[in-house]
């Protein structure tokens, strides 16, 4: 089902998908991903875990006969991990072909963020955060941290950041 | 519009690509068993060998010159003069016949490459070129120029489907039409000879009936329709007539006038490539006055293909009830008339099998029905296996509604009754979806026939293949995988195995070697043997030159048999004293292992010096699917493939043995084997870490044994195998596990590779 919207909203005006992005909570902030990526948004269920893989992949699940890999957000920027619960969500995106879960607190709305409304991420003295966020979004008075699914997802020099590197992401 | 009738012209070029690449697939081999007819007188079998091979042949002519790919033409084309040189006997068969025309196939192929890529072939000129030059020096008379590309019929154009066969090929319809003007010269003197000698008016009737029917039979076999009906008759009449000598005379004065129709419907076969006669139906007239009522027929042309029309010839129906009948047409005319009570069931019966009979004459050719063709339909890989998935789905979504907690505790006689009758059903798909993907090995096999062949030759060695099992079944992925290795390890035994005439010779043995290339099933999986009596392996050497090339440590006095031969699976491993361009350079076995590896499969080799190298491939029956049990670890459910398993027990506390430095073993009979748990490996938290409340499996390897040590053994079950994410492979060295599979709730469970757990 979702592959047919999708293919429809790609034929009938790539624009609908412009500056577009799913919006979705983890801690105390607002993050934003590029709809055009997302294929699926399903309920959190039963991992099977992968054993030698870093700790932010938490292991497979079983989508309708696919076996995708599920990250979990909190892990990967090294926030404390805490229990799933019922709005615990698995954002389903899909990267030249592969199938890709992440797990996020909460997922909000789908919101337009027009190109003039966002601002380059902040330089934190070259350190790892950063590169994981694509732009700072203004919505009114709020602010989305607007991450790039590339290198959240295919970077692999994983670094060990530090408490201060972290509260970059948060200013 | 443009873009829709582009799309079909490509459909028709693919259509061509497939057809022909079987076509050239099936040709291969029988060219290659017109080996044995070198230097033979041909019988009637081998004529219809090489026919075969002219009819193959002149197929792809047919198609490629259909959809203008001239070179492709020009190649069929001169391939089809040299058979027909051979079939004539104006040649004798050679061996470099036989290779030009396995080029000529090559050739083919690599035309057919080209045009699935290019959409034509004419960038391939130069091979084209060669190709041409290697004939005209082979065959006595030159190659000829590319016959012109047939004008096509109207039909042909409608008629898609069997383009090549539909055709007639320029060259055929020279030939005919000169026959046929030899046949009429014959004809006018015989006649002649009756006009001026009455008494021998029988003899030239007998003379000229004959020479009509060989023409009658030629136009028919060409589908010249308005001819074959025209001759048809006249025939009748000349048999009719034997006894009425003034019928007879009628007759031959008809044929006298008709000696010039016919030679002006020839022109226009030249010409044209259609054979239209004249006023036809006038003459057919003619004729059938001069038959006796009784044995008059039915002249109609274009003949009657409307049901309708020969019901009304047949007089079982009036031409208004059809007209009325047709009015009101929306079922089969047959049909209607039968509720009207016009006509019997068993009368248009009767007609509709007239109708198929006529069919055939007016529309498609009547060859292409000749030749028996499988049933069989074309599909995407890609397809396939989706909807293998969807099967893999269903018999997941089935056991989520039989087994759904909200029916617990009810009680349902019916909905349990058509449970059962799903189940049932899903099983049933669920094995056809996994014998879809399998193929017979012949093709495969076939394969190897042209590479021993070519081998043979180039090293002047003399080999006789053998092939036993070519219709064992197996994975289309399999067969994909095991293409190369099986490549490497026939180039391998032609060229160090077997040796020449002269070394076999000295050595005791027929000059001819025997490679022998066997599948069969045995203990679920597909064995592939490859065998030769050729000089075998001296492991003395191997070693020997393992240590040579540092790929061995110390001087390998320690190795086994069984070790030594295993050497050369090494990298960069060759005996081979000069490196050929059939082998030595090291890469072949390296590959075989490799490739044997990815399908989960090994390869075995025994070797005696002096007396020849039998290498078993094994291979699991399918990629998709093993028989696994499934096993729990505390909340975790893995799978081990049964193959690896050999018992399982539960251990007496007495048998367990804990060494010093920390390492578990139990004795199992006379052997002590190491422990693993499996839940320190995966980080789980078991039922209980005492053995005693475990289970222990002793797992088979390569390698050596070893006992895994989970919670509980859950059952026995067909596991799909399915990759775990690529994206998880870049994430890191998933180790001890080979993939996953889904179990019937629906949570992914991971199988152990039990290899890597060895080691």
């Amino acid at each position: 089902m979702t592959d047919e919207i999708d293919d429809e909203l790609w034929d009938d005006d790539e624009d609908t998908q412009k500056d577009k992005y799913l919006t979705f909570h983890i801690a105390a902030e607002d993050y934003g991903l590029d709809i055009a990526c997302i294929t699926e948004i399903i309920g959190i269920q039963k991992i099977t875990v992968v054993p030698n893989m870093p700790s932010f992949i938490k292991g497979v699940i079983n989508l309708r006969g696919k076996v995708v890999p599920i990250m979990d957000i909190r892990c990967r920027f090294e926030i404390e991990e805490r229990e799933y619960d019922e709005r615990t969500c698995i954002i389903v995106a899909d990267i030249k072909g592969t199938a890709v879960g992440l797990i996020v607190d909460q997922v909000n709305e789908v919101i337009d963020i027009p190109e003039e409304r966002i601002e380059p991420p902040p330089e934190s003295g070259g350190r790892s955060y950063s590169r994981y966020i694509s732009g700072i979004g203004k919505v009114g008075e709020k602010v989305k941290i607007l991450l790039d699914i590339n290198t959240l997802l295919f970077d692999e020099e994983i670094e060990q950041l530090d408490d201060n590197d972290s509260k970059v992401s948060a200013p | 519009m443009a873009d829709q009738e582009n799309n079909e012209q490509l459909e028709i070029i693919h259509e061509f690509i497939n057809e022909t690449r079987d076509m050239i697939n099936d040709l291969e081999p029988t060219i290659i068993g017109m080996e044995e007819m070198v230097g033979q007188d041909l019988d009637a079998d081998d004529k219809e060998t090489l026919n075969g091979v002219f009819r193959l042949f002149h197929s792809v002519k047919g198609g490629a010159g259909f959809l203008n790919f001239g070179h492709l033409v020009q190649c069929t084309h001169t391939a089809e003069n040299l058979l027909d040189q051979l079939r004539n006997g104006e040649l004798t068969l050679s061996s470099e016949h036989v290779d030009l025309l396995c080029q000529s196939c090559d050739f083919s192929k690599e035309a057919l490459d080209y045009i699935e890529e290019h959409g034509d072939d004419s960038g391939i000129t130069e091979s084209a070129d060669n190709l041409m030059t290697r004939f005209k020096e082979a065959t006595s008379c030159p190659a000829e120029q590319t016959p012109e590309i047939p004008p096509r019929p109207d039909e042909l154009i409608i008629d898609l489907e069997t383009p090549a066969r539909q055709l007639i090929s320029a060259e055929d319809r020279q030939k005919f039409v000169h026959e046929s003007s030899a046949i009429i010269k014959r004809i006018e003197t015989n006649l002649n000879n009756s006009k001026n000698n009455k008494k021998t008016a029988a003899a030239a009737a007998e003379a000229i009936l004959a020479d009509i029917s060989l023409f009658h039979e030629n136009c028919h076999f060409l589908t010249f329709d308005e001819l074959d009906k025209l001759t048809g008759i006249i025939m009748l009449v000349l048999e009719n007539s034997k006894s009425h000598k003034t019928t007879l005379q009628r007759a031959l004065n008809f044929i006298w006038e008709l000696i010039e129709v016919f030679q002006e419907s020839l022109d226009n076969i030249l010409q044209h490539g259609m054979d239209n006669v004249y006023g036809l139906e006038m003459y057919l007239e003619l004729f059938n006055n001069l038959l006796p009522p009784d044995a008059q027929v039915e002249i109609h042309c274009p003949p009657p293909t409307r049901l309708g029309e020969i019901l009304i010839q047949e007089g079982i129906v009036k031409n208004e009830d059809i007209e009325q009948a047709l009015s009101a047409q929306e079922r089969p005319i047959g049909e209607i008339l039968v509720d009207q009570g016009l006509a019997s069931r068993e009368q248009v019966n009767k007609a509709v099998k007239i109708q198929k009979k006529l069919r055939p004459m007016t529309g498609k050719s009547a060859v292409c029905s000749k030749i028996p063709k499988r049933q069989e339909i074309r599909v995407d890989l890609e397809k396939l296996d989706n909807l293998i998935n969807l099967i893999g789905e269903i018999v997941i979504a089935e056991n989520m509604v039989i087994h759904s907690p909200d029916l617990h505790n009810l009680e349902l006689d019916n909905f349990n009754k058509a449970a059962g009758h799903l189940s049932k059903i899903v099983r049933e798909l669920q094995e056809m979806a996994m014998v879809i993907r399998m193929l017979p090995i012949s093709g495969l096999f076939r394969r190897m026939m042209r590479l021993v062949r070519d081998l043979s030759r180039k090293s002047g060695k003399k080999v006789e293949l053998q092939l036993v099992g070519e219709d064992t079944e197996v994975d289309k992925t399999v067969i994909e995988k095991i293409t190369d290795p099986l490549v490497h390890l026939i180039r391998n035994s032609l060229d160090h195995g077997i040796g020449t005439p002269e070394e076999r010779a000295a050595a005791g043995k027929p000059e001819s070697g025997v490679l022998r290339l066997e599948a069969r099933h045995e203990e679920g999986e597909v064995q592939i043997t490859i065998t030769d009596d050729g000089r075998g392996m001296d492991k003395k050497r191997l070693i020997a030159k393992a240590v040579n090339k540092g790929l061995l440590e110390g001087d390998g006095s320690q190795l086994s048999d069984a070790e030594a031969l295993q050497l050369i699976f090494k990298p960069g491993f060759s005996t081979a004293e000069q490196i050929t361009d059939i082998s030595g350079r090291g890469v072949g076995m390296d590959v075989v292992r490799k490739n044997l590896e990815e399908i989960k499969g090994r390869v075995d080799v025994i070797s005696e010096l002096g007396s020849g190298t039998t290498i078993t491939l094994h291979i699991p029956l399918t990629l998709a699917i093993i028989d696994g049990m499934l096993i729990r670890v505390g909340d975790s459910r893995y799978i081990i493939p049964i193959l690896s398993i050999r018992e399982s027990f539960k251990p007496d506390s007495s048998a367990i043995t804990i060494t010093p430095d920390g390492r578990e073993l139990v004795r199992v009979r006379n052997s002590l084997l190491p422990i693993l748990r499996l839940h320190k490996i995966h980080n789980i938290e078991p039922d209980s870490r005492r053995f005693e409340d475990g289970i222990l499996i002793i797992l088979e390897s390569r390698e050596g044994n070893i006992c895994l040590f989970v919670d509980e053994l859950l059952g026995q079950q067909q596991t799909v195998i399915k990759s775990l994410s690529q994206y998880i492979g870049r994430q890191g060295e998933v180790s001890g596990v080979s993939g996953c599979t889904i179990l019937s709730d629906g949570e992914v469970c991971l199988i152990l590779d039990v290899q890597a757990l060895v080691e």
